[in-house]
């Protein structure tokens, strides 16, 4: 399913824990229902994103993977 | 998440107590509390950091500047998160004494603290993690 992102957020070469950081700092921004689309290259990104998104409550709609891109889509609670 | 205590039924929100005790020396083992500690936060964890032994030298001011490993963001950069988010810095006092450590040399927010302090945050804490 393609989702139309309110935020697109470029973690790529960021290494841990930073794109976790600048995740929660953009979807603070956000109102609840919007859509950020992060995009990392950390390996660790996909499991972190995913305990992230547990623990939080914010929903991780979806996952792709692009080469070294990983990719979520990530909707405000 | 905030989760029900179990005791009078408030709620209690989470909050991790992370031990530092290394220092320049060893700049991974200096590095990944911070790593733990802004996670923590992004997490919605209160987090309060506590300095002993040769961990105090991370909290001199010229010395914060200048540790850093491979792989992991400078430590500056991870206090700078750490503090936006309103962590706490608490030091060890006889352990900045015995190292000759000026009180004006530390960071700004630390907070020179007894071990009655830390015992303190210790137990209130759901988690604490030494390094």
């Amino acid at each position: 399913m393609a989702y139309e992102p309110n935020e697109v957020l470029d973690c790529s070469g960021m290494s841990c824990p930073m794109p976790i950081l600048k995740t929660k700092k953009a979807v603070d921004k956000l109102e609840p229902g919007q859509i950020l689309k992060m995009i990392a290259t950390d390996p660790g990104s996909k499991p972190d994103m995913e305990a992230w998104s547990k623990k939080t409550g914010h929903k991780l709609l979806e996952y792709q993977q692009d080469g070294d891109k990983h990719i979520f889509f990530i909707e405000k609670v | 998440m905030p989760k029900t205590g179990s005791k009078r039924g408030e709620i209690m929100a989470e909050k991790l107590v992370i031990l530092v005790t290394h220092g320049p020396e060893d700049p991974e083992m200096a590095t990944i509390p911070f790593v733990m500690a802004t996670a923590a936060q992004a997490s919605s964890v209160e987090v309060v950091m506590a300095f002993q032994s040769d961990g105090v030298w991370l909290m001199m001011k010229e010395m914060v500047g200048r540790v850093h490993t491979a792989d992991f963001p400078p430590i500056q950069e991870l206090l700078s998160a750490y503090m936006e988010e309103g962590g706490k810095l608490y030091i060890c006092g006889p352990c900045v004494k015995s190292r000759k450590i000026a009180l004006e040399d530390l960071v700004e927010g630390s907070l020179i603290v007894s071990a009655a302090t830390l015992i303190g945050e210790i137990t209130s804490a759901t988690s604490t993690l030494v390094y």
